[in-house]
């Protein structure tokens, strides 16, 4: 039980460590502009990471999430009033856009289950070809927004706060609400943990599966509108360097890649975990290119820590 | 049908699919047909290959390189931004960083026990940032002078024979040598097959892995440094597109993810089916943008045929 608990508040210690060496580094760091600064950058990982969380809690992967973000930004930028298409759904754009993300999550999910295919070929396949579809849709070229009232929906501010964060938070108490009072949230742990148990002892592992991957889905779409309202505009490569980001805060916020252990409100320590630390660099005057490089180191360390590697004879 | 047959027959497919693909677009262009041009084909798809011939000894261990795309980006940085100072030891500087890459993830692997998948992909963002780093962020121009001087091997030609065509049948035989004849080649395949037999016949399984992923890295380098000398520069971005096309040449080929089946050639008929798979998506129309949407699927689809479900309890 021990190294549960240190598992579990390793994050946040490290999350703390990492603020308090910032601070003495750069001052500016503690200011509350930053904070709110560092929160906003926050906020598009966070929806993305809720998605993220329950698939690898399952032990699978999603690598599609750069492809569901700029396939469902394109499908925002397209249906508001913009300069490409003449389409005006203001914010009757946003359930389309995450539908599409649900239904692409459903390819992947439907894909992985009934073909039997690992969840990381689907979701790199599928990644891709939502890659090409907003890249063919446009020709190559983004569709600009001329909203301004749907651009708004992040950049506007509630009580003094940045709606991008509102927004994130209530992504938050959602994936919270599944993981801890729904039936889907407990077979998640229970396929993590030992899928062949689950499955005897009852659990619908491959409904399970998909509508896991269509969660998944809906949150990537989520994340696609929130970025398109943010940079006005949707193109192909908007989400560019997000998978990269998902993936590092879910190990780092201590969810093991194995399933079964780990929680969505880990991952979000995990996204201010690697936030702060890109808005540490930042400050302290390290090149944007590196920041790659120490996600990628720190993916690395994570999962060292997080596995548990006596279990393992085999690594693939 | 007997093992035997359907082995004979894993290994007819890809070649009657080349050969159909080949005869369907000569239908529409008999120009095709002309050996001159077969030879510019061949040798546009000598650079896919490249990078695809290390990996498949990974893959064929039931693991996956996810850096090569990086790893080859990187060493066409190190090689552009060095040729000036160094001339012909750039070449050598360059492909043993392409091999360093490959040693760390197999040391990654290895020591810490994490997934290859997440291994390599943290790996290659670290080499994307020693890319960025190494160009200083731009694409670095290789002067005419260099590249008739260090570069000719690669992109010259020689009795109508271009070079890279020369380079890559050099690396399908010495590659294929390695996996059919030496102990190390044997291993590799048996490891794919039942990894647990053979760590219990005594046998270090590590070292294996471990050249394995050097082989990637080292052939990715040297794909950077030929798709370097054919565009005349190196840059950070240069082989991004790459990483689809080239798992998908593996698997297209008739190497199943799930390990143990494979060999080079088989990856350099996938190398050509893909080459004439995107000639032919160009007659048809269709444009170099959507071609992702069709590789991804390929993906897809040819990942389902060739997999092994009796060795996979748990798809995950």
């Amino acid at each position: 039980m021990e190294s549960i608990n240190w598992r579990a508040l390793a994050p946040i210690g490290v999350f703390f460590l990492l603020c308090i060496v910032i601070a003495i580094f750069s001052p500016n760091f503690l200011s509350v502009s930053n904070a709110v600064r560092i929160l906003n950058a926050s906020a598009i990982p966070v929806v993305l990471v809720m998605g993220a969380t329950f698939v690898i809690l399952m032990g699978s992967i999603d690598l599609s999430v750069e492809g569901i973000v700029a396939l469902c930004a394109v499908v925002t930028a397209s249906l508001v009033l913009n300069d490409t298409f003449s389409a005006n759904l203001g914010f009757w754009a946003i359930p389309f856009a995450v539908l599409a993300g649900g239904i692409i999550g459903a390819a992947n999910g439907a894909t992985h289950v009934f073909l039997k295919v690992p969840s990381f070929m689907v979701t790199l396949g599928i990644g891709f070809v939502c890659l090409g579809i907003a890249t063919a849709a446009l020709g190559g070229f983004p569709v600009r927004i001329s909203d301004r009232g749907f651009r708004a929906l992040t950049l506007g501010r509630t009580l003094g706060l940045p709606n991008g964060i509102w927004l994130a938070a209530a992504a938050v108490f959602v994936a919270y609400v599944i993981q801890e009072r729904t039936r889907l949230g407990r077979y998640v742990y229970a396929i993590g943990t030992d899928e062949i148990t689950a499955r005897q002892s009852g659990v619908p592992v491959e409904r399970t599966r998909i509508l896991v991957f269509v969660l998944a889905g809906f949150f990537s779409g989520l994340a696609g509108v929130m970025a398109a309202a943010q940079l006005g505009q949707g193109h192909a490569l908007i989400a560019s360097g997000r998978l990269f980001t998902t993936i590092t805060a879910v190990v780092v916020g201590g969810t093991a890649l194995s399933g079964g252990v780990g929680s969505v409100l880990n991952s979000v320590v995990g996204v201010l975990i690697v936030i702060v630390l890109t808005n540490g660099m930042v400050l302290m005057g390290v090149p944007p290119f590196v920041q790659q490089g120490v996600q990628g180191f720190l993916i690395i360390v994570a999962v060292t820590l997080a596995l548990d590697r006596r279990q393992l004879l085999v690594v693939k | 049908m007997t093992e035997k047959q359907k082995e004979l027959l894993r290994n007819l497919v890809p070649i009657f699919t080349l050969l159909a693909l080949v005869l369907g677009i000569a239908a529409f262009e008999p120009g095709f047909l002309k050996p001159a041009n077969l030879v510019t084909v061949t040798a546009d798809t000598m650079t896919l290959f490249l990078m695809a011939s290390g990996a498949t000894f990974v893959i064929m261990l039931g693991s996956i390189d996810l850096s090569i795309q990086a790893i080859a980006s990187m060493t066409s940085c190190i090689l552009a931004a060095l040729l000036p100072m160094f001339g012909g030891t750039a070449l050598l500087i360059a492909l043993a960083g392409g091999a360093t890459a490959g040693v760390l993830s197999g040391l990654v692997v290895n020591y810490f026990r994490i997934p290859s998948f997440v291994a390599t992909l943290a790996i290659g963002g670290i080499m994307t940032s020693v890319a960025f780093w190494a160009s200083n962020e731009r694409s670095i121009y290789i002067s005419d002078e260099d590249k008739s001087t260090w570069l000719n091997w690669a992109t010259g030609t020689s009795v109508g024979i271009d070079h890279e065509v020369v380079v890559g049948l050099v690396v399908l035989a010495t590659l294929s040598a390695i996996l059919s004849l030496t102990r190390f080649g044997r291993l590799v395949r048996a490891v794919g097959s039942q990894e647990r037999a053979v760590v219990a016949s005594g046998i270090n399984v590590n070292r294996i892995k471990f050249f394995a992923f050097v082989i990637s890295g080292l052939m990715a380098g040297l794909a950077g440094i030929v798709m370097a000398a054919r565009l005349g520069s190196g840059s950070p971005t240069l082989a991004s597109e790459f990483l689809l096309p080239a798992i998908a040449c593996i698997i297209v080929g008739g190497t199943a993810i799930t390990g143990g089946v494979g060999s080079i050639w088989k990856t350099f008929v996938g190398a050509l089916i893909i080459a004439v798979v995107r000639i032919g998506m160009t007659f048809v129309g269709i444009t170099v943008l959507a071609q992702q949407i069709v590789f991804g699927l390929v993906l897809v689809i040819a990942v389902a045929m060739t997999i092994d479900r009796t060795k996979v309890s748990v798809v995950k």
